[in-house]
């Protein structure tokens, strides 16, 4: 699943979102993607989906620090998209990456968006330790 | 006074079907889309779907939620 980081820190890196998802079963799919915009993990494969969604991620994600720097403040840490079909969610990590995941339209988003900032602090150590070792 | 007071308020009543309708037409309901960001501060904004802003967030995260992550 993932890709771009030692085979470790994949691993780990997956254990984490397997955990999430297994944590917050609303959630219908979830990917790190770092602070350069690299698409770290995804329930993609390699392949077109998985660069289309890495840059439709980072789109979003400059969007938001647009949107951001525009009313004065240093970085969103945040990001909640209603859709017909969904919801959207992104947490920031401390490098600028984002913790992301999409669920149904009838999730309960309060809750999920609970157990992605659960989470975050697990995904930071991972990769911590990734850029250490 | 009777009869101009009755007038005054079906005239209202008139106008305010005739904007209604307008309304309807148009799609001129609220946005069920919209964007919350919170930002690093603790304040949010919200951002709705009718709006440019609003509309280049949601027009991609549409495509995401329907492909997945």
């Amino acid at each position: 699943m993932a890709e771009r980081s030692g085979a470790g820190t994949t691993e780990e890196l997956d254990r984490v979102l397997a955990d999430l998802r297994a944590l917050s079963v609303d959630i219908e799919s979830c990917a790190v993607l770092s602070g350069a915009r690299d698409l770290l993990s995804s329930s993609h494969g390699p392949g077109v989906d998985r660069e289309r969604v890495g840059a439709m991620l980072a789109a979003l994600v400059n969007l938001s620090e647009r949107v951001a720097r525009e009313n004065g403040k240093d970085h969103t840490s945040q990001l909640r998209i209603d859709t017909e079909g969904g919801h959207l969610l992104l947490v920031r990590l401390d490098d600028g990456g984002v913790l992301a995941a999409t669920t149904g339209p009838e999730a309960r988003v309060g809750l999920v968006l609970y157990d992605m900032r659960n989470s975050r602090a697990e995904v930071e150590k991972v990769l911590a330790e990734g850029s250490d070792g | 006074m009777k009869k101009m007071m009755r007038g005054l308020f079906l005239l209202g009543a008139l106008a305010g079907a005739a904007y209604a309708a307008r309304s309807y037409l148009q799609g001129g309901s609220p946005a069920k889309e919209t964007v919350q960001i919170v930002f690093d501060d603790g304040s949010a904004r919200s951002l709705a779907s009718n709006t440019v802003e609003g509309q280049e967030f949601t027009d991609i995260a549409q495509k995401i939620v329907e492909i997945g992550l």
